[in-house]
């Protein structure tokens, strides 16, 4: 079976290549990696300012703070640029060149997602310093090393649950003209239902079984949850297990729509 | 048309037998009031895009697929290198069925498309070279030895540690024909690969594809607009028109069936009459250029008795006798002028 040791030879070096063509463009790289952190640590001050002017919340001053703090993290380990890309590509007949090249389609997908993980290190590391510097006073601080675990591996988890939605979406350009409103669609949604405006545990209380139970709540809040709030143990474990199921269901039906698609190409220009 | 002969005692290495291709898709009226209306009530059309086509091709053949826009040339070109899925058919590649884009049939064929770029932008070709090394399990000597080659061939050593975007149309074509051609594969399908390309570029283009062909005996089939590339490339070529396979067979043997003239120029040391030469069974006079000047067309069983009159006409300075230029038979044939008979032909 020489098939997976190619193939990560190949994603090895699409990676690499999609590294280097992000860092040929600094100035749009910084612009969205400042995009990225800007819309949490907003949150934060409007936050923290409300509290400190007497806002009563049922979440205090020490869980808005870890909450926003971990946000940032977090929103810029999983978020993605895939979509975009990728519904272009089809629309464009761009996919083409990858569909006639012995490798599966999907790994330049993945390198173009690795890639953006990487870049977003970068800027990744100093700011969890810089926002450790500043706020490490008024923050939680995770409950033992197996939170800890469960925080990096519920992260990893919301990574491929976000671009198993960013294929599922892009792949609806192989029957529709232009997917973007759709896909403006679904981040407006997704900021709300993922804790990434609002911390989830300020929406009413009569939408708590929906907001609880939805997916978007697993792409951003619930790995957030781990560390910044109170889940029991079993809580967590119900939480990692939703996470796995939204994983396997959204990865089996972008699959689906995915094959579908190919049968449906049709190559524009090309 | 230098290529290799195809082995007649080989199988053919592309089938196609019935081979059809619709599209649907849905029709909007100009204007805003046309896209009020698309977007309250769609109206849908089925277009046959490629309509029973049978042809086989064997291995080292290039074959040049003719036809004017939309005619559905690119869409077969498509189906065999396994792009898009067939309405309705049969079709065998290498022995594959090409739409499931096996790995064990996608390292054996290239597609290069003059208007679609294989190669990444913003790095240089190499970085898109090394990928297909990986791909297309090469060794690294193997791999050294093909870029080499192919780099000497093509003259482009020098290009490949530019950005590919930094390159002229002309240089990331021959970068593109590199990154194809890199893991030898056994057939290569190019659509319109000289495209925008001036003459030089052109000319480079065709002497490096004859010359893979004739090296590795490479099955070739080409789409072009470009009547030199495929005068310089084809020993056969098919000619698709409303998605139906119109002609098969020989370049000349097309330029015959089409145009069975030959064209006749006699220049004179001085001026002469050639008025009475119209009345030759066979033959057109064609207005010259001045008295000394006569242009023929002539049925080319008349050739010689047209010759011998020119002869008499008075002292030649220069006779010259060719084919009618096979873009004015495309044009004719594109143009619905012409006809064809496809077993005269061959």
């Amino acid at each position: 079976m020489r098939t997976v040791p190619r193939n990560l030879r190949v994603l090895r070096r699409m990676t690499a290549a999609h590294i280097a063509m992000s860092l040929t463009y600094r100035g749009v790289w910084l612009i969205f990696m400042a995009a990225n952190i800007s819309v949490p640590i907003i949150s934060l001050l409007i936050w923290r300012t409300a509290l400190a002017h007497g806002a009563q919340l049922p979440i205090d001053e020490q869980y808005i703070t870890t909450y926003f703090v971990l946000l940032s993290i977090v929103t810029m380990a999983t978020s993605s640029w895939l979509t975009t890309f990728l519904a272009s590509d089809i629309r464009l007949g761009k996919l083409s060149s990858w569909m006639v090249r012995p490798a599966s389609l999907l790994l330049n997908f993945v390198a173009n997602n690795l890639s953006e993980k990487v870049m977003k290190l970068f800027a990744l590391v100093p700011m969890i310093g810089v926002l450790w510097w500043a706020f490490h006073d008024s923050m939680n601080v995770p409950a033992g090393p197996s939170r800890v675990v469960l925080f990096v591996i519920s992260i990893l988890l919301a990574g491929i649950l976000v671009f198993t939605i960013d294929i599922l979406i892009a792949s609806l350009a192989f029957w529709m003209d232009d997917v973007s409103a759709l896909h403006q669609a679904r981040l407006v949604i997704a900021n709300v239902l993922s804790g990434s405006i609002v911390p989830l545990a300020l929406m009413p209380s009569w939408s708590r079984g929906f907001i609880d139970n939805q997916p978007f709540r697993y792409t951003v809040s619930f790995p957030v949850e781990i560390v910044a709030g109170d889940l029991s143990s079993a809580e967590l474990l119900t939480g990692i297990g939703f996470q796995l199921g939204y994983v396997l269901v959204f990865g089996v039906l972008a699959r689906l729509v995915w094959s579908s698609g190919i049968r449906a190409y049709s190559a524009v220009g090309a | 048309m230098t290529s290799v002969h195809a082995c007649v005692d080989q199988p053919p290495v592309i089938a196609v037998a019935g081979l059809t291709k619709t599209y649907t898709f849905h029709k909007q009226g100009a204007g805003l009031v046309g896209a009020v209306k698309s977007l309250l009530r769609r109206t849908y059309e089925t277009r046959l895009a490629v309509d029973r086509i049978e042809f086989t091709i064997g291995r080292g053949e290039v074959v040049g697929l003719l036809g004017p826009n939309g005619a559905g040339k690119t869409t077969t070109l498509k189906m065999l290198s396994g792009l898009l899925y067939p309405t309705s058919g049969d079709l065998e590649v290498l022995g594959h069925t090409p739409s499931r884009r096996r790995p064990d049939y996608l390292r054996r064929i290239a597609l290069v498309m003059g208007q679609k770029s294989m190669l990444w932008w913003d790095v240089p070709a190499m970085e898109s070279l090394l990928l297909h090394k990986e791909m297309y399990d090469l060794t690294t000597a193997e791999f050294d030895r093909s870029v080499t080659d192919l780099a000497e061939l093509l003259e482009v050593q020098d290009l490949l540690n530019v950005q590919v975007r930094k390159v002229s149309l002309g240089e990331r074509m021959k970068l593109e024909l590199m990154a194809a051609l890199v893991h030898s594969p056994e057939i290569l399908f190019l659509d319109e690969p000289t495209i925008g390309l001036d003459v030089v570029a052109k000319a480079r283009v065709r002497t490096f594809l004859n010359e893979v062909n004739r090296r590795h005996g490479t099955t070739i089939l080409v789409t072009s607009h470009d009547m030199d590339d495929i005068e310089a490339l084809c020993s056969r070529v098919m000619v698709v028109d409303h998605g139906r396979l119109q002609y098969d067979g020989s370049l000349s043997g097309l330029v015959r069936t089409a145009r069975p003239r030959k064209l006749v120029r006699a220049t004179y040391a001085q001026a002469v009459d050639g008025s009475h030469l119209a009345g030759l069974e066979g033959v057109i006079v064609e207005s010259g250029d001045s008295d000394q000047i006569i242009k023929l067309e002539v049925e080319r069983e008349r050739t010689g008795d047209a010759l011998e009159q020119l002869t008499r006409l008075g002292p030649l300075v220069d006779l010259d006798v060719a084919d009618v230029e096979i873009e004015e038979i495309m044009r004719d044939l594109f143009l619905r002028r012409g006809t064809l008979d496809m077993e005269d032909a061959r």
